[in-house]
Order: structure tokens, then C-alpha cells, then sequence
């Protein structure tokens, strides 16, 4: 209970002249003013501090009413960069290039993909859609930039053995084949597979020359025909003239020889 | 202009004073209490360690000062200071496991007082903020009041950014204007001090997102 001030700091007559002396000092009561902990306030104390808090300024617009200022700037990454390269190597060197989507497969099934391809000479590349997006639009396969959608890999090769390709992947049905660019040509899925059931290079190579070839032979044989007729002919006259006079030489011939005799 | 001290680095200071107090002091703690009046703007040094609330500094938060900074510190091209006393205020303890009464106890300790607001040291020289403020964060760590270290510019601007927040603050309602007009008799619940301390301070702390 608050005890009655100490004689001795009582006023004389009149406290509210001097200064400000509280009237009950709380000489017993808590702690001191000054404490090594957090000292608990009074609750009114605890309404006034509550009361009196820095309340900021509002701005008249609220930022987000405001038009953004300027558009994230991208930092150019030297790992994209790098990726970017890679690409474009990719897309310089390798004749086939197929993009197929993938769904995520056992590793093993992966690594045995990987493995018959590769014998086949065809590499399994792993490509971020945000890299090759703005690559594709900016170069001449306009066309293939639906294809980059979802996840999705490219199996590129120097070489155009699509046959096996098609081979392997109908034996893996984790990875559908979307499309393919051969030979700077894109094709769709059935283009693709058109394109497996086309003969070889070097028999497709052989037919084209021979159909081409066929026309000039034609006329060749056909300007040469009359004369080469006639050279026949008379080839053939020759050939019964001297069978005629070798049969009349041998009996003359045989006749001198045997009159001769 | 930067001017070197003769001993670039921080001096020795004694756990006793050269003579000894022979009367024990009471507790005082009100030099402990509220903003310093001393010590609050840089002198020679360009960076420094500016206490954010109260306490006392005794030999071993001395040593562990004078130690760290002189082991980061290159006093070729750099300088530390001291911007507090030496320990004086003699600090009694009673021994361990007796009963209260008896006397007030035999000094045990001396120790320099700080209040809100104080450097405690200062560093200067050519060199850069950013080189100084590891060792300075780490000491202020270890100081017994939350404490950071400080530049110049950063203590000019943190003023500045009281006075705006003072300034621009959309409460109609201030501690200072509750206390000065004792509004709604609120000084029955709020110390004779708060009139000057204005609801920055309570007790030791240094209340600083206050106002």
C-alpha cells in the first residue's frame, strides 16, 4: 500500500509552488526506476505509448495505383550465355535435330536410351525452354517455337537415321516425338515418318540420276538410232558378202589348191 | 584533414583507479538513465561505436575493446580512441550465501557509466567504412547495451531521419504534448523524468522505433 511521503521531503505549505513532488510517494512498492530488465509499465502508461506511436504519411496515389516505373532489366548471365552458345552450336552442326517430350523416366530406361542412340550416333540434349524461346523466334525456325512448351529434350545427330531412332523410341513410351528439323526442313510427326520409309541417300541418290538420266538418253538414242540402223545393216550385209565369198573362196581355193594338186 | 594521435592505438586502461576510492559511492542510477549530454559527436575519428541504450562498461568490456580492435586495426594507416572515462564509479557486491543486512558491502569493481547516445570509441584514418565495421560490429556485440557501429554520415543521417520522422508524423497525438499538458492527468502514471525524456526512454532503453 503507498505509504504517506517522508516527513523530512514534505513541503512546507505549499508543494504546488515548488515544483512537482508526487503527493504519495510509492517508497516500498517494485522495483527502481532503473532495472536490468524490461521494467513493466503501468497499463494507463501502456495506452498512452500505444496512443502516441510514429504513424507514417500516406502517399496521395498508393504505389500500387501507379504505373510501374520501368521493366525488370535482365542481367545478361554469363550461365545463359554459355547455354545460349551451346544451342547454336547445336543448331550449326547437326543435320537431324527431333524434339520429342519428355515425361520423367526411370534413370536406368534413360541411360539404356541413351546408350542405343548413341550408338546410332545421335546425342539426347536436355534444352531450357527460356533460353531457346528467344533464340528461335530471333532465327529462321519460326516454326518450331510451339514445340518448346512443356519439358521436352532434342536428339540431334550429323547423320539422318531416323529409321532407328523411330525404332528406339517406340520402345521407350515415356518420350513422344513432337517434331523433327532435317536438313534445315521441318517436318511433323508423319513427315518424319514419311521421311523413314524413303529409301537411302545413296539408292534415292541412284534413282534421281537415273530418272534424270533417262531423258538425254533417250534423244542420245534416238538421234543415234538411224545411223546406228544403218551401220547395223550394212554390218550385216558385210558380214553375208564375206560368209558368200569366203564359201566361193574356199571351193575355188579348194578347187586350185585341189586342181593344183 | 585527418590528424593522427601520437599512439595510434587504443591505451591501457586500469581496472583501479591510480587512487583508489575509499568511500562507497550509492548506486545512482541515473547516470544511467535517459540521452548523454557527453560524448555524443565525433572528434578526430571518422567511425565509431555509438551506445543505443545504458549500462556500464567495466575492465573486462574494456580489455576486450582495446584487444579486438588493436588485433583488426593496421595503425600504420589507421587510429582508435577511447571516448569514455577510465573505470570510476566503485561497485560493491556482498558476498556469496548471506543473509540481507550487515552493512553495504566492500567495493568489489569499478565502473564508467554510459547512457543512450555516447560513443564509446572512435576510429579514423585512411580507410573505408567497410573495412572498419566488421571488427566494430563484432565488438559492439559483446558491449553489455545494444550498440552499432557509426560513421559520420551515418550518425548525421540518422538525426536527420528523426527529425523528418518527427516532422512528418500524421499522429495528432505526441507523448511530449500528453506529458507537457498533463492530459487526461496522465502524469499520475508517468515519472517526473518523462517530461524530459519524452517516451524515448524507459529505464536503461533506449526506445528507438519511438516516435
Amino acid at each position: 500500500a503507498p505509504v504517506a511521503k517522508m516527513a523530512a521531503l514534505s513541503g512546507g505549505g505549499a508543494p504546488w509552488r515548488r515544483g512537482w513532488l508526487p503527493a504519495l510517494q510509492l517508497v516500498r512498492r517494485g522495483s527502481k526506476a532503473v532495472t536490468r530488465h524490461w521494467k513493466a509499465m503501468h497499463f494507463q502508461r501502456q495506452k498512452l505509448m500505444a496512443v502516441t506511436e510514429y504513424v507514417a504519411p500516406r502517399p496521395a496515389i498508393p504505389p500500387r495505383c501507379r504505373a510501374p516505373r520501368k521493366e525488370k532489366v535482365e542481367e545478361d548471365n554469363g550461365y545463359a550465355r554459355l547455354l545460349r552458345r551451346q544451342v547454336e552450336e547445336v543448331f550449326r552442326d547437326n543435320r537431324m535435330i527431333a524434339v520429342c517430350q519428355y515425361n520423367s523416366m526411370p534413370g536406368e530406361d534413360m541411360v539404356l536410351m541413351r546408350h542405343y542412340l548413341r550408338k546410332h550416333n545421335i546425342e539426347v540434349k536436355f534444352i531450357l525452354n527460356e533460353i531457346i524461346r528467344p533464340m528461335l523466334s530471333q532465327s529462321k525456325y519460326k516454326n518450331l517455337l510451339p514445340l518448346f512448351v512443356a519439358r521436352n529434350i532434342l536428339l540431334v545427330s550429323p547423320e539422318t537415321k531416323v529409321k532407328e531412332m523411330l525404332r528406339v523410341l517406340k520402345g521407350v513410351p515415356q518420350i513422344n516425338l513432337l517434331g523433327a528439323c532435317i536438313d534445315d526442313t521441318i517436318l511433323s510427326r508423319q513427315g518424319v515418318e514419311n521421311f523413314a520409309k524413303l529409301p537411302s541417300l545413296e539408292a534415292a541418290q541412284g534413282q534421281t540420276v537415273g530418272a534424270l538420266a533417262l531423258l538425254p538418253s533417250q534423244t542420245s538414242s534416238l538421234l543415234q538410232g538411224g545411223s546406228a540402223h544403218l551401220t547395223a545393216l550394212l554390218d550385216e550385209h558385210i558380214r553375208r558378202l564375206q560368209a558368200g565369198e569366203t564359201g566361193n573362196l574356199d571351193e575355188p581355193t579348194s578347187a586350185q589348191s585341189s586342181g593344183a594338186h | 584533414g585527418i590528424t593522427f594521435p601520437e599512439r595510434t592505438k587504443l591505451k591501457f586502461m586500469d581496472k583501479v583507479p591510480a587512487v583508489p576510492k575509499v568511500r562507497r559511492e550509492p548506486r545512482q542510477l541515473r547516470d544511467i538513465r535517459g540521452p548523454s549530454q557527453e560524448a555524443t559527436d565525433f572528434t578526430q575519428g571518422q567511425y565509431g561505436i555509438l551506445a543505443l541504450g545504458g549500462g556500464y562498461l567495466h575492465w573486462g568490456h574494456f580489455e576486450m575493446i582495446r584487444l579486438t580492435i588493436g588485433r583488426n586495426m593496421d595503425p600504420k594507416t589507421m587510429f582508435a580512441i577511447w571516448r569514455v572515462p577510465a573505470p570510476s564509479k566503485p561497485v560493491t557486491r556482498k558476498s556469496l550465501g548471506h543473509r540481507m543486512g550487515g552493512g553495504k558491502g566492500p567495493i568489489d569493481h569499478y565502473v564508467t557509466a554510459v547512457k543512450s547516445g555516447r560513443l564509446v570509441v572512435e576510429v579514423g584514418g585512411h580507410c573505408e567504412f567497410g573495412e572498419v565495421k566488421p571488427f566494430l560490429t563484432q565488438v559492439a556485440r559483446k558491449l553489455p547495451f545494444p550498440a552499432i557501429p557509426i560513421s559520420r554520415d551515418g550518425l548525421e543521417q540518422m538525426r536527420w531521419k528523426e527529425e523528418e520522422k518527427r516532422l512528418n508524423n500524421q499522429n495528432p497525438w505526441t507523448f511530449e504534448r500528453v506529458v507537457t499538458a498533463n492530459m487526461l492527468g496522465m502524469r499520475k502514471y508517468l515519472s517526473p523524468y518523462d517530461l524530459q525524456l519524452k517516451g524515448r526512454y524507459w529505464g536503461k532503453f533506449f526506445l528507438k522505433h519511438r516516435l
